[in-house]
């Protein structure tokens, strides 16, 4: 854990500001005393932007744990595949939370979960279209633009395809980044859980993904839903460890990108931290190989 | 058979009539089956949908869950989340309408105490989520002159609030949320009114009884009644030392001045 981040020689990655290329843990409300108290050896945290919008104990206790880590601020409903645009109030409070936590890296999800002005408390999946992307592209320069800084751009789980999809969601994601300039947040799981769903090949997704623009990597459990029929799908429910599968993607995931700071996300349940920390050592030697690998390839 | 390729506007509010009142004429034709039905793919998001806002509600209302049971909570979320879809993407602000849809929702008719708790679980909640806000200080009152005194209205703390039950309310969260079963055995929940004064503290949520006259002097204040009226109008009680205790414990953070004084029926003109 005290491993010094990356080499000098590696390139900047857009947004990724001082979180280490090292493996760090979601931070949920049911850990804030303990890593007050006791201080866990976690390199990093990243927490819901919006379970400290307003004011009271949650963010007094972010605060002080502002002092001690790196924080990562990740959005879950700004809904920046909204076709109405986003919505003014919500972004502003997004900005409060910035502004107030100064938080490393700030990211949003490739999805939409705002329509006819109701929250709809999930990340509904968008059509792969032009029209989307341009929507998408106006809607993450308008967050830039106010928060006066780059985001990182996250790949969602999804469980449903549109139709009159046009462009494979890799590309998409990809895209948007080319256009406006954010960083990509990589969630390995997400990747495999859709892969599997919709028949995709997760590497094609990884190869796709321009690595210098990969600023983290999220990893998290699913489950394996049984429809009838003997047909299944997958959920992406951060209710337990890792899978061996998704584990094998990061693997390749670090291999392409190199290393990039990995959070353990668990949102289900939530376990003791020691089992948060254990994912995060498994994730920490992964990305220890990724760099001596590295290294070799720089130094040939 | 809908062929026509929607617009992302069109295609996300068709979504929103599959989650939120499950009709999905308008957007299953646009879903790739892919070996599954559409509605089981959109099951999966509309149950999202209802266990997040179910938990929400359940967060801000932790006694009226325990008051009537998991199941029973469960099905009056999921027809008060029907009715009232959240309009914030922040879950804190979710649920201001339950204590109403408890009142009107005939299965719970039996339980006249439950919309009162619930009304005073809602301004727990809204004290614990407040934003921090600066108390005001005292001297900058005292430093003004006599006729600038007379036009002082005060701006409560985000985080206050004034509820008044017909049933002991807070005597029944209390008892609720210890799980203490003598003290919830003693109570009877029948009609006693009650005047309570919610605030955040440093240590926590106060909940705090008041008699009528000094809540209503308070909730003169709280919603823009002029200081030098309320104080007027304030009877049988000490107005001026509640005035200064509510001060002292940072409960007004600001204030403004009336343009006008208010005439002698306590109006603004």
């Amino acid at each position: 854990m005290t491993r010094q981040s990356t080499s000098p020689l590696l390139p900047a990655r857009s947004g990724r500001g001082s979180i280490p290329a090292e493996a760090g843990v979601g931070l949920r409300f049911r850990h804030h005393r303990e890593v007050l108290d006791e201080h866990p050896a976690a390199a990093w945290f990243e927490v819901h932007i919006e379970n400290y919008m307003g004011g009271g104990t949650a963010p007094a206790t972010l605060d002080a744990i502002r002092r001690d880590y790196p924080v990562s601020l990740h959005g879950t409903s700004l809904s920046l595949g909204s076709a109405e645009g986003l919505d003014p109030v919500h972004l502003a409070r997004v900005r409060e939370v910035v502004g107030r936590v100064e938080p490393d890296l700030v990211s949003e999800h490739l999805s939409f979960s705002v329509a006819a002005g109701n929250y709809l408390a999930d990340l509904l999946p968008l059509p792969m279209t032009e029209e989307a992307l341009g929507i998408v592209c106006r809607n993450v320069v308008q967050v830039q633009d106010c928060l006066k800084r780059t985001i990182l751009v996250e790949n969602p789980s999804t469980y449903l395809q549109f139709r009159h999809s046009t462009i494979p969601e890799w590309e998409f994601l990809a895209e948007v980044a080319r256009r406006t300039g954010c960083g990509i947040l990589c969630d390995v799981n997400n990747i495999y859980v859709s892969a599997c769903n919709h028949g995709w090949r997760a590497q094609t997704y990884l190869a796709a993904l321009p690595a210098a623009a990969v600023g983290e990597i999220h990893l998290a459990g699913h489950s394996l839903r049984r429809l009838d029929d003997a047909r299944t799908i997958r959920i992406d429910d951060h209710g337990s460890r890792v899978a061996p599968e998704v584990w094998a993607l990061y693997a390749e995931a670090l291999a392409r990108f190199g290393p990039v700071p990995t959070l353990i996300e668990w949102d289900t349940d939530v376990p003791p931290m020691a089992v948060l920390l254990e994912e995060a050592a498994k994730a920490a030697a992964l990305i220890e190989e990724a760099e001596s690998g590295n290294g070799n390839a720089l130094a040939a | 058979m809908e062929t026509a390729t929607p617009s992302l506007l069109e295609l996300q509010r068709a979504m929103r009539e599959s989650l939120v009142v499950h009709d999905d004429h308008g957007v299953s034709a646009h879903v790739v089956p892919g070996g599954i039905d559409p509605a089981e793919r959109l099951d999966i998001y509309r149950n999202t949908f209802a266990s997040v806002l179910t938990t929400a509600l359940r967060l801000s209302y932790p006694a009226v869950h325990r008051l009537v049971g998991a199941e029973f909570f469960e099905g009056a979320a999921r027809i008060f989340i029907e009715a009232h879809p959240p309009t914030s993407a922040c879950l804190d602000d979710y649920g201001e309408e339950f204590p109403g849809f408890l009142s009107d929702f005939e299965p719970a008719a039996s339980l006249a105490y439950l919309p009162d708790v619930a009304a005073l679980e809602w301004a727990v909640n809204r004290a614990l989520h407040a934003p921090d806000v600066e108390p005001l200080d005292p001297l900058r009152l005292a430093a003004l002159g006599e006729p600038e005194r007379a036009r002082v209205c005060l701006v409560p703390h985000p985080s206050l609030s004034l509820v008044r039950v017909d049933h002991p309310a807070d005597l029944i969260w209390r008892a609720v949320l210890e799980e203490d079963h003598a003290a919830l055995s003693a109570i009877d929940p029948g009609a006693d009114s009650a005047w309570l004064f919610v605030q955040r503290l440093p240590t926590g949520v106060e909940i705090r009884r008041m008699s009528e006259s000094a809540w209503s002097f308070t909730s003169a204040l709280c919603t823009g009644r002029s200081l030098a009226n309320a104080l007027d109008e304030a009877r049988d009680f000490d107005a001026s030392a509640l005035l200064a205790d509510h001060l002292a414990a940072g409960r007004f953070v600001d204030f403004n001045l009336m343009q006008h004084p208010p005439d002698h029926t306590g109006n603004i003109p």
